[in-house]
């Protein structure tokens, strides 16, 4: 792997964890980890309205060859900045603001990481879509990270049992790497937890899991 | 005659309120298993509250209340609003809320 789609992988899998579930209800918490062949990740958030939470998270990321390594240290606040409640349905607009540190093996000390996104999505029971922006600005790092996902459940469910659905989602790291990751995974929802796992065009798995309590 | 079947209509209002257990709401924008689980917490917190159930095809959550206890309405219907929610409509149903888990169970 290069050094570009290295750092764009990492950046990625620091993006990937906030659009998989923002915040959790009022007064709980979020736990939720990432882990593939190239990172590990876990994040936890407190939801302190129902609106806005507030988290802490870790990532530990190598390219193929081992040569390459990186590690963000990240606190960031989550805000439910509008909400649609339809009939069956809930339209979302969310904002998250990160900061922390990124450290690489290529490079000395800590650099100051700055990290706004935008997340836009549409769900019902049986269907899920959304768009997640993220910009991540450091000293010598300016990158603009997109994704989509997409999905659907095979069938309704009593909301205490296991839920599948099929998610497709397909992210982008601009002036890391060309290339649209695409990674269809199967997930199982079940009341606070979740299961995904999956794997992209180039056969590297990916397991999330997520947690509310 | 017109007063008997007055008194009768009323008595069997009485009789329909006294046997009501549940209240059962109509929610928009709970789609979600996170959604209903913050709901669902909630509620059950209430110290009123003997049971809840909640379900997102439907829409509905219903609170199944415990016996000579009363439920403040308002209160549920602003815990449901300050999870994020919309209620678009409150009854009061003789149902508990297995009755309901059933009759759901029940429909194709």
């Amino acid at each position: 792997m290069t050094r570009r789609r290295a750092v764009a992988a990492l950046l990625l899998a620091g993006a990937g964890a906030v659009q998989a579930g923002p915040m959790g209800f009022k007064d709980s918490q979020m736990a939720m980890g990432d882990f593939g062949p190239r990172w590990r990740e876990a994040w936890i958030n407190h939801a302190f309205t129902a609106r806005d939470a507030l988290g802490a998270g870790g990532l530990t990321m190598r390219s193929d060859d081992d040569r390459l390594r990186r590690e963000i240290a990240e606190v960031n606040y989550t805000r439910l900045v509008h909400r649609i409640n339809l009939p069956h349905a809930q339209a979302n607009a969310w904002f998250v603001m990160g900061v922390g540190g990124l450290r690489g093996n290529d490079f000395a000390g800590t650099r100051t990481l700055w990290a706004p996104g935008l997340q836009l999505d549409y769900e019902t029971t049986r269907v899920y879509v959304a768009a997640f922006a993220r910009l991540y600005r450091a000293d010598g790092v300016n990158h603009d990270y997109a994704a989509l996902r997409a999905g659907f459940s095979f069938y309704n469910v009593e909301y205490e049992q296991t839920q599948p659905w099929l998610v497709l989602e397909a992210r982008r790291m601009r002036g890391l790497s060309e290339q649209v990751e695409w990674t269809p995974m199967l997930r199982l929802i079940n009341k606070g937890w979740f299961v995904e796992a999956g794997a992209n065009q180039e056969g590297d798995a990916r397991f999330n899991v997520m947690y509310i309590f | 005659m017109k007063r008997p079947l007055t008194l009768f209509a009323a008595a069997l209002a009485l009789t329909a309120a006294q046997a009501a257990t549940t209240t059962k709401l109509t929610v928009n924008g709970m789609v979600c298993a996170f959604c209903a689980q913050g709901i669902e917490k909630k509620l059950k917190a209430m110290p009123a509250t003997e049971a809840v159930y909640v379900n997102l095809a439907d829409k509905i959550v219903a609170v199944q209340i415990k016996d000579g206890q009363t439920l403040d309405i308002d209160k549920v219907r602003a815990e449901v609003k300050d999870a994020g929610y919309d209620v678009v409509k409150v009854e009061t149903v003789a149902d508990t809320v297995e009755a309901l888990r059933a009759a759901s169970k029940a429909r194709p």
